[in-house]
């Protein structure tokens, strides 16, 4: 049978009977997403790419624990997003340990969080878009992008997370309040500046 | 429907997950009033411009990559093989010191070495067990 054609719950059971080199399809299946998912999480491609391996090899490990539904998608983007929170509360850790210790030493921190318009080329209004996301409390932006980027229903999404649709609903709308109101308000200020330079 | 209620809507309509009694009720509300039709449209450009952020580059190589760092077949490799692996070489071993001790008796005498006898095994494809087997056990098997 042709690879495409198989389904996500035909692939693991072929590889929990021992075709192992059969993942592969999966994970050529899903790395765009997830690697997307968490690009957009953390905002930092580098760490993505690692982070992602890690994902996949826990999937791996956990295959025998799918209940086979159809919602394979669910599976493992529960655990993408259950790993990426963690990194991210590690690395906000590190950052935070690392300017204490800065203060103490009175040298530059060790480790600061990922330059946003780095290696990559980025306009001015993504680099804003980065940012703003960025600030975004985790649960909005965790709601915003699997809605957004990833194009997952609301019931989806309360599969991956858990969460009720009411409070989905909330979260997606504040924060796409949110990122409005911050948005216009850079833009603001810096036609503010632009403009007070041309006088 | 009144605009307080709109705004409140206005999210879910655009994630397309209101029911089709609602979605047309929004709908109306949005030709005829102004201040929400321009709230509407903040949140429609909002979204084209979260969009415009693309995702990463594929790297082709990253399914090898996992395929290359998957925990090796432990299962079948602790509870297939050793069933008869580790009986044949525990096997090998006994018999084969037993000849040795057997022969060497017949050629010197009554007298037998106290030293221990030191067999290194290759167990797996990379664990190499040693096993030392003392005389005094050797002659436990020789009564
Ligand atoms: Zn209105």
């Amino acid at each position: 049978m042709d690879q495409q054609t198989l389904t996500d719950d035909e692939i693991v059971s072929a590889v929990l009977a021992g075709r192992r080199q059969d993942f592969e399809i999966l994970v050529q299946r899903y790395s765009g997403k997830i690697i997307h998912f968490i690009t957009r999480m953390s905002q930092d491609r580098d760490e993505a790419q690692s982070i992602a391996q890690e994902v996949f090899l826990k999937i791996f490990q956990n295959l025998p624990y799918y209940r086979k539904e159809n919602n394979f998608s669910a599976f493992i983007f529960k655990i993408a997003k259950n790993m990426t929170l963690n990194w991210l509360n590690r690395e906000k850790r590190t950052v935070l340990f690392s300017r204490l210790l800065a203060w103490e030493f009175n040298k530059a921190p060790f480790r600061q969080e990922p330059p946003l318009v780095s290696h990559h080329e980025q306009s001015e209004r993504d680099g804003d878009i980065m940012r703003n996301l960025r600030l975004l409390p985790e649960e909005q932006r965790l709601a915003l992008i699997l809605k957004v980027y990833l194009e997952f229903s609301y019931k989806q999404i309360r599969e991956i997370t858990g969460w009720s649709i009411p409070k989905i609903e909330t979260l997606i709308s504040r924060a796409k309040s949110r990122l409005k109101k911050n948005i216009q308000l850079q833009e603001r200020s810096r036609e503010v500046v632009y403009t007070a330079r041309k006088k | 429907m009144n605009c307080k209620k709109v705004f409140r809507l206005l999210s879910i309509y655009q994630d397309s997950e209101l029911n089709p009694a609602l979605e047309r009720q929004v709908e109306s509300h949005l030709r005829d009033c102004h201040a929400c039709r321009s709230e509407w449209e903040g949140m429609q450009e909002l979204v084209g411009n979260l969009k415009c952020l693309q995702p990463p580059a594929a790297d082709p190589y990253f399914p090898t990559k996992v395929m290359a760092r998957l925990p090796a077949n432990r299962a079948a490799k602790f509870r297939l093989l050793p069933a008869i692996t580790y009986a044949l070489v525990f096997l090998t071993i006994f018999l084969s010191v037993f000849f040795l001790q057997l022969s060497y008796n017949n050629t010197v005498g009554a007298k037998k070495p106290q030293a221990a006898t030191f067999t290194a095994v290759l167990l797996e494809n990379q664990d190499l067990g040693l096993l030392a087997v003392h005389d005094n056990t050797l002659a436990l098997f020789e009564r």
